[in-house]
């Protein structure tokens, strides 16, 4: 839906402008709740084959296809759980195998704190379910359905479970196919989170200036890894992290008026 | 990536990761919807969410696997340039993500 221009004076009933945005704010809560499911499908396409993947992986690590599932539905943190099995085939120990997924996930932290404000007087247990299903994706999508004014926590919800949704069923059919699974990442599938972050950079970029805040974020991803080549070494997982970090807070000093 | 991790191990991975990401993604939640945040603190957190698109788009796009693709000979920034355009005007996650992958396809199996 493209952003109509809005005269103060004559300015239409908010119906005219989001044809859905009754429904969307106040209708039934399962209808919200299949709202976010629905605007969650990038999501669920996306995860399915990153989740074959890290079945396949996780049994040649030894894990059983309970065991699979069972860490994909308990944690969903893809980029953490794959670190995990690479961690755990070198033969790192458990305590420290946990810690490196915490240092990877630690944007999350970045994510629930953005969150918090668009949550206050949520019930505990959907504000559980919020938390245990904040990913990048769902955080993203979430937010820029927010930044519409049509998000509530029933259909962030929904969001949310269809992503989960998508990362166990493709942890599953991965971990039980693992012997017939070639490469699970052929037809592009690979290119379906890259595609979906380029989608929501557009969406979440609301004027000129996050534009460029977000050009700068990026800058500054790509220029960490050199830095690390001149001797200050980085972890990649901190890269994002500390880019968005620094781009933020550029951001706030430049633009405070 | 060759050895077999111990099933004690593997038990106590599912299980400290299972608690620890949760842990991450609820105590901010948890904390900061019950307080009012500084006004200068909310500014800040007003553009986390483009910086953190920002980054993740640079790095999947030109370092992916964590490692750098020379960006003319790269399939993905061309795709990812038009996945923007075709969100831009269609407003849509889905048809965007799909032309994104058809369009990686494609430039991968043609061009480069």
């Amino acid at each position: 839906m493209p952003r109509m221009p809005q005269t103060p004076y004559t300015s239409p009933p908010a119906s005219a402008i989001h044809p859905g945005r009754h429904s969307a704010l106040h209708g039934p809560r399962w209808i919200r709740f299949l709202r976010g499911a629905r605007l969650g499908l990038p999501i669920f396409l996306g995860y399915v084959p990153v989740g074959v993947a890290f079945g396949v992986l996780a049994r040649t690590i030894g894990f059983s296809v309970f065991q699979a599932l069972l860490c994909s539905a308990t944690a969903i943190a893809g980029a953490g759980q794959f670190i995990a099995l690479s961690l755990l085939s070198g033969g790192t120990g458990a305590l420290m195998t946990v810690f490196a997924t915490a240092v990877v996930n630690s944007r999350y932290v970045l994510f629930g704190t953005t969150l918090s404000p668009h949550l206050r007087g949520v019930r505990p247990t959907v504000m559980s379910w919020l938390a245990f299903t904040l990913t990048d994706e769902t955080f993203a999508v979430n937010i820029a359905d927010r930044r519409d004014g049509l998000s509530t926590p029933a259909s962030m919800a929904g969001a949310g479970a269809i992503a989960w949704c998508g990362w166990v069923l493709g942890t599953g059919i991965g971990a039980a196919g693992a012997g017939w699974i070639g490469d699970p990442t052929r037809w592009g599938m690979d290119f379906a989170m890259p595609a979906m972050f380029a989608a929501l950079f557009v969406a979440l970029a609301e004027n000129r200036r996050h534009v460029l805040v977000g050009l700068l974020a990026g800058a500054v991803a790509l220029a960490l890894p050199a830095l690390s080549a001149a001797g200050l070494t980085v972890s990649p997982s901190w890269f994002v992290v500390i880019a968005s970090i620094v781009s933020a807070s550029i951001a706030a000093v430049a633009f405070s008026e | 990536m060759s050895s077999v991790a111990a099933q004690s191990t593997i038990w106590a991975v599912i299980v400290g990761m299972a608690v620890v990401n949760f842990a991450l993604r609820f105590a901010p939640i948890a904390v900061f919807s019950r307080i009012e945040l500084h006004p200068r603190f909310l500014r800040w957190l007003e553009y986390v969410p483009i910086s953190v698109m920002g980054a993740l788009v640079a790095t999947e796009v030109l370092r992916p696997g964590s490692h750098w693709q020379p960006p003319l000979t790269n399939p993905g920034l061309y795709a990812a340039v038009l996945t923007a355009i075709v969100f831009r005007y269609s407003r849509s996650f889905l048809g965007a993500t799909v032309a994104g992958m058809v369009s990686f396809v494609l430039l991968r199996a043609i061009i480069f």
